[in-house]
């Protein structure tokens, strides 16, 4: 099935979202091609074994809708029927522009998909991981948006070889561009993280979920509560509408666990969780489970280790 | 300026979801979807600047309208909501048809919406509605800044973004961005006279297809037979001595 992956440019190189795609793709033996995009200036974003195509944007423009204007041209020019894209900003913007271009609904949260004949099979978590839903879409054109870490990140040998398509246009320009900075371990690559939640009790009091973080060179992450209240910059929430993560340890301090925090989380190899509500639902998933206050035994630990 | 606003009336979060086939059960009274209240709050916050007419738009089957009274509530002046049996079911794509043509009946100058629903989080009808109706989409939006010209921020993956809001755009609006209202007992009594107008698809331009079929729905929840310990002081040995065990440190 002839199949184009929308990867970005993270870093200078081919984001982990759509290196875990080409391996389910490299998998099937899809037929695929990558459109990356981006607005830097030599990403290393090529490979020999695979064409792509550069999207060089303006970072000074809102210019996806435009990129979705040329990812049709490729689409129909190459008879695409399978696009798959990372259920990132980026992913879902360019998604839905091309799930209206080809009047065929995407479906989102995709977690394994199977081709069978022209059609494809998609499993998606829905209801908060809870539940698995598989559908079937035999439309010519089919539009998936894949969770993060649904599949292992490709190794690959990234070059500079790849076609460069610059974007231009009369698209909303965007200013005060504010990139957060990245200090310590990230969430997506530590084999130990550590996030907080209400339970922490104030914003002052994660400087010691900080302490045991620098310890066990931990990356750090939190509740969508704790995001919103502003303890914690967005990038480092994890669940259904932030990052997920597998870490081998997951320590969840002061979490309650609602299922849109555990879809983020919840195959982590082993879980640790404090909470002083010994029907907190996080209890439910978590390997080794404290019903402790976390104020008291989190410098504990740390004096300790 | 003239702006229509999502309300997506959900079952209440708090009972279990169940499901007949590959749809969502929903019970005769549903609720506003919480995620819906910051685009209202948006909404509102232009209408006070620009004395802007603000009408909710809602598909789905409407039952005693319990969440569009509540979006009501908060301060639009009234709503255009479409129910139609055949939409039962209906993917990302549909919704986004009818939205977009709910839109196009209040002549809306902007269209806002959450990001992501709380029921379907598909997370990309926003965009969808901005491509069917050829405006520019600001998604993702954090913070707005009103004044002469409305300063939108939005979430990037790598931080966030600042853009003046077009006069004919689609906004999706974040979780935490801006605080919702909560309408007093006047503000309550207010919304029950407000004008709700219901139609039916045959009053709109339609024409998406369901592509999407159902093959089953698979209970994948874990509940793990972890150990669970009440501390009693030497819960952060316990700790420990497992971080060691699994060779964490
Ligand atoms: C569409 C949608 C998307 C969402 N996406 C996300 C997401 O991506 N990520 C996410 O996390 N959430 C998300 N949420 C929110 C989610 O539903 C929960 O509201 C949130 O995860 C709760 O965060 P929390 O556990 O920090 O807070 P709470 O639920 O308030 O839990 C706090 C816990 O701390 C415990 N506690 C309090 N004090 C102490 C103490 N001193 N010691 C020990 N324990 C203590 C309490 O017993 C409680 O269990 C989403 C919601 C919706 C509707
Ligand atoms: N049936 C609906 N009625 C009104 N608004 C909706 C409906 N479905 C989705 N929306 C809006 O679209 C956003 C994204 O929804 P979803 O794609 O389901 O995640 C929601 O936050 C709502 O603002």
């Amino acid at each position: 099935m002839k199949t184009l992956i929308i990867g970005e440019v993270v870093d200078n190189k081919l984001s982990s979202g759509a290196l875990e795609i080409v391996t389910k793709a490299n998998d099937l033996g899809l037929d695929y091609e990558i459109v990356t995009v981006g607005s830097e200036e030599s990403p290393n974003i090529g490979s020999e074994s695979f064409k792509n195509t550069y999207m060089k944007c303006s970072e000074n423009k809102l210019s996806l809708g435009s990129v979705a204007d040329k990812l049709k041209n490729i689409i129909e020019e190459n008879t695409i029927s399978l696009v798959l894209a990372p259920s990132t900003y980026v992913g879902r913007d360019l998604i839905a522009f091309l799930s209206v271009d080809f009047k065929s609904s995407q479906i989102s949260n995709v977690i394994n998909f199977e081709i069978e004949g022209e059609s494809v099979i998609t499993s998606n978590s829905i209801n908060g991981g809870e539940s698995e839903y598989n559908s079937k879409i035999s439309s010519p054109n089919k539009f998936l948006l894949i969770r993060p870490k649904s599949f292992e990140e490709a190794a690959l040998d990234l070059n500079i070889n790849f076609e460069t398509v610059e974007i231009t246009s009369e698209d909303p320009e965007v200013f005060d561009i504010f990139i957060e900075e990245k200090t310590g371990p990230q969430l997506e690559d530590s084999k130990i993280v550590i996030s907080a939640g209400r339970g922490m009790v104030d914003s002052e009091n994660l400087s010691l979920v900080q302490d045991l973080a620098s310890k066990l060179n931990a990356a750090i992450g939190g509740t969508r509560a704790i995001v919103d209240a502003g303890w914690m910059p967005y990038s480092q929430q994890v669940g259904q509408t932030g990052k997920t993560v597998k870490p081998d340890v997951y320590i969840a301090l002061g979490i309650s666990g609602a299922t849109q925090h555990q879809v983020g989380m919840k195959d982590s190899k082993y879980i640790i969780a404090v909470n002083k509500d010994e029907e907190a639902p996080i209890f439910q998933i978590a390997d080794l489970g404290l019903v402790a206050d976390t104020l008291s035994i989190v410098p504990k630990i740390t004096e300790n280790l | 300026m003239k702006i229509a606003v999502c309300a997506k009336q959900i079952p209440d979060p708090a009972l279990e979801i169940t499901y007949n086939g590959g749809n969502i059960n929903r019970p005769d009274e549903q609720v506003l979807d919480d995620t819906d209240r910051y685009g209202i709050e948006v909404a509102l916050q232009l209408k006070e600047k620009f004395d802007a007419e603000v009408t909710v738009i809602s598909m789905g089957s409407l039952g005693t309208e319990k969440g569009i009274q509540q979006a009501l509530q908060m301060g639009p002046d009234g709503a255009l909501v479409l129910e139609d049996d055949s939409l039962s079911g209906s993917n990302s794509l549909m919704t986004a048809n009818v939205l977009s043509e709910l839109s196009k009946k209040v002549e809306a100058d902007i269209t806002i919406f959450g990001t992501e629903s709380t029921d379907g989080y598909s997370g990309v009808i926003p965009q969808q509605v901005s491509r069917m109706l050829g405006v520019p989409c600001i998604s993702y939006i954090k913070a707005v800044d009103i004044d002469e010209s409305v300063t939108l921020t939005r979430q990037t993956s790598t931080g966030s973004e600042k853009v003046v809001m077009p006069s004919n755009c689609v906004l999706s609006v974040t979780a935490g961005g801006v605080e919702p209202r909560y309408p007093n007992f006047k503000d309550i009594m207010a919304a029950k006279s407000k004008p709700i107008e219901r139609i039916s698809i045959a009053d709109i331009n339609y024409d998406a297809q369901q592509n999407l079929e159902f093959v089953d729905i698979k209970d994948v929840s874990t509940t793990k037979q972890g150990e669970k310990i009440i501390d009693e002081g030497e819960g952060f040995q316990i700790i420990i001595d497992k971080l060691k065990e699994l060779k964490a440190i």
